[in-house]
């Protein structure tokens, strides 16, 4: 069959306007830059300042008898220094001890807990505001109540165990440099389960009804509903705040610090407790910044694969 | 926590306490020819209770007419003061008399202007370094004792010495000086000085088959007596206390370390260099030994010990449940107001408790008697780092002459130490503290005993976070004793040397 008729079609390329300057360009839409203006100077201010600020201060030495603003040079010293200390590795350890586990509990719990209160059930509407609890509480406030809860010779947990016969004495929860940072985990997934809790509960929102009542018609049991089904729906968000709990976790500071200040014996010291010590207890600031700035780069490298997480699918959009 | 709870200094043996108070006679000689606001007013070499309570109310001041001598009464000028003021947990006498200073200074000096911030004890030196860097610090500070030297060192300090405000060097404590003096220069003046005490509760030493009036007389007996506390009641005996980077455990830990011979660096000599480093001498092995001996061989002292702070041993205290302890005069108020809230039978425990504390001298060591000569100092910023870039030095002088006067300075001190000026044990104001305040004269007479912190830059690195490194290796078992005190003076070396 042939087609007869006006070329639609030539091989002739269309004409292409010529592409303005990238000063032109940002002259036409100045008003656009305009308005973001004020933000950018903000962020450069209270953002790119400061890192730029701690990445030099990384390069110096800063003697306690000294001012800051008479610290001497000495390179990558202080780098040297850290990584070739042995304290910085035995806590880098426990900082990843710390992390992996209260990032693994926090979220298992907390999906538990999403699936358990996606089901209709009395009392539902209770029950998420009781678990959500955690989460609202001050960090500073459940610290010290959990610190009692603890306390080696007067704390309710040790008094229970002893009067329920599972234990002779009072476990020595924080005072104890094997349990210190394992009870220290338990404080955190307490704490921040209720977070993982309410992104999954969330992500569930979106888990089609239809497919759940197609599978169970298929004869799909609970387990393969969840895995077949539920959880592929879930990978997202669960990605996500994964992410957001390693984040929280590298960086968390106040359980730590006002529970055992990072001991007994350095036994509970991560990172951000090492580098608050280093600063303003021992007025290492030059020390203090180059760890800030290994920690900065991890950060990163998760905030990375965070807005990663986020965007996946934004081209295929975008392309379609 | 009050905010006189960390403090630092003071040497001496009684031969050298007797070189210094005759030091000191001759002093008053030179001051009472001298033109100075007051003359040197008390005699160090008789320092007991007795005396104490001798001199107190012997004396009359005229603080507004003396300081108008040194700055006119009708100065017009401001002033900016940042320091530790009364908060919410303090008595209600520290917020009327803190209230009173202003007012009266106010009569005093009524055309000088007032820009004051009161910063919890914790965050002032954090704020004041952040101020200094950012040349937007107040023009006076008040800051822990400890505190000025590492400003003085960096060059932030304006001098600053007691005649430049009308008084005379001998008007203040020798130790406390040494704590605002950097090569040679002095930097500040002190506003107050306390030492701690040693706390008992007679009914647990009576029930355990102890002298209920006499507390331990050495070291040894304390750990002796804190393990027949344990073994016979099933209690805690000896409140120690050894939390990581607090404050709190130096302030009972060194008292211990002196008393047995050992130091930080050379602080307990008469003329100390702070050159050689003495944590892990002898006295001071034998120190951690006995605190080992508490905590591990004996278990007879708070297992919370790692993680606790003074403040966790009062609820213990109050409830029966604790022997003895280190804490300052205002431990005492605290008590009653503890016992003042208790209901039902932990009512009746606790009125018990108040009712059966004492006060005594800390325990002697083999080489001395110490505890840490703790208090506050004020001091003058450079105009460069003042906020506004310039000082009012008249002003300045206004306010330090007020602040630092034997009348202000008891009465701003009232509840949890000593007046800084010397004078201040002779007015009526301390007469009165001591006709109210149970014990005070008893935490007073050790203020001899007192030994300053080595006044360095990184004192504060030694006593906050390695000392109690030491404390914590040692008794978790991290290390032996032996090698916890061989590494925590290899890491003072390593700060001395500049690493």
């Amino acid at each position: 069959m042939s087609v007869s008729g006006p070329a639609i079609f030539t091989d002739r390329p269309m004409p292409v306007a010529k592409r303005a300057s990238l000063p032109a360009r940002m002259w036409k839409q100045r008003a656009d830059y305009l308005y973001v203006l004020p933000a950018i100077v903000v962020m450069l201010i209270v953002i790119a300042y400061p890192v730029y600020y701690t990445i030099e201060l990384s390069f110096f030495k800063t003697p306690a008898s000294l001012q800051l603003r008479d610290k001497v040079f000495i390179g990558l010293d202080n780098y040297t220094t850290i990584l070739t200390s042995g304290s910085f590795w035995k806590v880098t350890w426990q900082t990843l001890i710390w992390t992996f586990f209260s990032t693994l509990f926090a979220f298992f719990l907390g999906l538990g807990a999403a699936l358990s209160l996606h089901r209709e059930f009395v009392g539902r509407g209770v029950l998420r505001a009781i678990l959500l609890i955690p989460w609202v509480v001050s960090a500073v406030a459940a610290s010290y109540v959990w610190k009692w809860l603890y306390h080696s010779d007067f704390g309710a947990i040790g008094a229970f165990m002893v009067q329920v016969g599972l234990t002779d004495e009072p476990i020595n929860f924080i005072d104890n440099t094997s349990t210190a940072l394992a009870s220290l985990i338990v404080v955190n997934v307490w704490k921040e389960f209720s977070f993982a809790m309410i992104m999954l509960m969330a992500g569930l929102q979106t888990v089609p009804e239809q497919l759940l009542r197609a599978a169970k018609v298929d004869g799909a049991n609970a387990w393969q509903r969840f895995w077949h089904v539920t959880f592929p729906h879930l990978a997202g968000v669960s990605t996500v705040t994964v992410l957001l709990l390693t984040v929280q976790n590298f960086n968390s500071f106040i359980i730590p610090f006002i529970m055992t200040g990072g001991g007994p014996a350095g036994s509970s010291d991560i990172w951000i407790t090492q580098i608050y010590q280093l600063a303003f207890g021992r007025q290492r600031w030059g020390a203090a910044a180059a760890y800030s700035v290994l920690l900065f780069i991890i950060m990163m490298t998760l905030g990375y694969f965070y807005v990663r997480a986020l965007t996946r699918g934004d081209d295929k959009r975008a392309g379609a | 926590m009050t905010n006189m709870q960390d403090r630092v200094r003071r040497s001496g043996s009684p031969y050298r306490r007797q070189v210094v108070a005759y030091a000191l006679a001759g002093l008053t000689t030179a001051s009472l020819m001298s033109t100075t606001v007051y003359a040197q007013s008390v005699d160090l070499s008789q320092w007991s209770p007795e005396y104490i309570k001798s001199i107190a109310g012997t004396a009359t001041y005229d603080t507004a007419a003396d300081c108008g001598a040194v700055v006119p009464n009708d100065y017009a000028g401001k002033v900016s003061y940042w320091y530790t003021g009364p908060f919410e947990a303090d008595p209600q006498i520290a917020h009327d008399q803190d209230k009173a200073f202003w007012e009266a200074f106010k009569v005093a000096y009524p055309n000088i202007q007032t820009d004051v911030q009161s910063i919890t004890y914790n965050e002032l030196l954090d704020k004041f370094r952040t101020a200094l860097l950012g040349n937007a610090a107040p023009m006076v500070v008040r800051l822990q004792i400890l505190g000025g030297v590492e400003f003085a060192a960096k060059g932030y300090l304006n001098p600053l010495k007691p005649e430049d405000v009308g008084y005379t060097t001998g008007d203040f404590w020798p130790g406390a000086l040494k704590s605002v003096t950097w090569e040679g220069e002095t930097y500040g003046i002190p506003t107050n000085n306390e030492t701690m005490g040693f706390i008992w509760n007679a009914k647990i030493f009576a029930d355990a088959g102890l002298d209920p009036e006499s507390p331990p007389k050495t070291w040894d007996d304390v750990v002796t007596y804190s393990k027949t506390i344990h073994d016979k009641l099933g209690i805690a005996g000896y409140g120690l206390v050894a939390k990581q980077n607090a404050g709190n455990t130096p302030f009972r830990f060194m008292p211990q370390l002196w008393a047995y011979g050992g130091g930080a660096l050379d602080e307990t000599s008469a003329e100390p260099a702070y050159e050689t480093v003495e944590l892990n001498n002898d006295g001071s092995k034998a120190a951690l030994q006995a605190a080992y001996d508490m905590y591990v061989r004996d278990q007879s002292v708070p297992t919370s010990a790692l993680t606790n702070t003074q403040a966790e041993n009062q609820a213990p205290f109050i409830a029966g449940q604790l022997a003895m302890m280190i804490a300052h005069p205002a431990e005492y108020a605290k008590m009653l107001d503890l016992a003042s809230k208790a209901t039902g039978a932990d009512k009746a425990t606790a009125d018990a408790v108040v009712e059966n504390m004492r006060y005594g001298l800390l325990p002697e060591g083999p080489a001395r008697r110490a505890v840490v000569f703790g208090g506050s100092n004020i001091h003058v910023v450079k105009p460069e780092y003042v906020d506004g870039g310039a000082i009012d030095e008249q002003a300045v002088k206004a306010l330090i002459c007020m602040w630092t006067s034997p009348e202000w300075s008891t009465k701003l001190s009232w509840v949890g130490s000593n007046p800084g000026h010397l004078g201040g044990f002779k007015t009526e104001w301390m007469k009165e503290r001591l006709d109210t305040i149970k014990f005070l004269d008893v935490t007073t007479s050790m203020l001899p005993n007192g030994i300053p912190f080595p006044v360095q830059p990184y004192a504060p690195e030694i006593m906050n976070i390695i000392v109690p490194d030491m404390l914590q290796n040692a008794l978790t078992g991290t290390m032996s004793v032996e090698d916890a005190a061989n590494d925590a003076a290899a890491k003072v070396e390593e700060l001395m040397s500049g690493m």
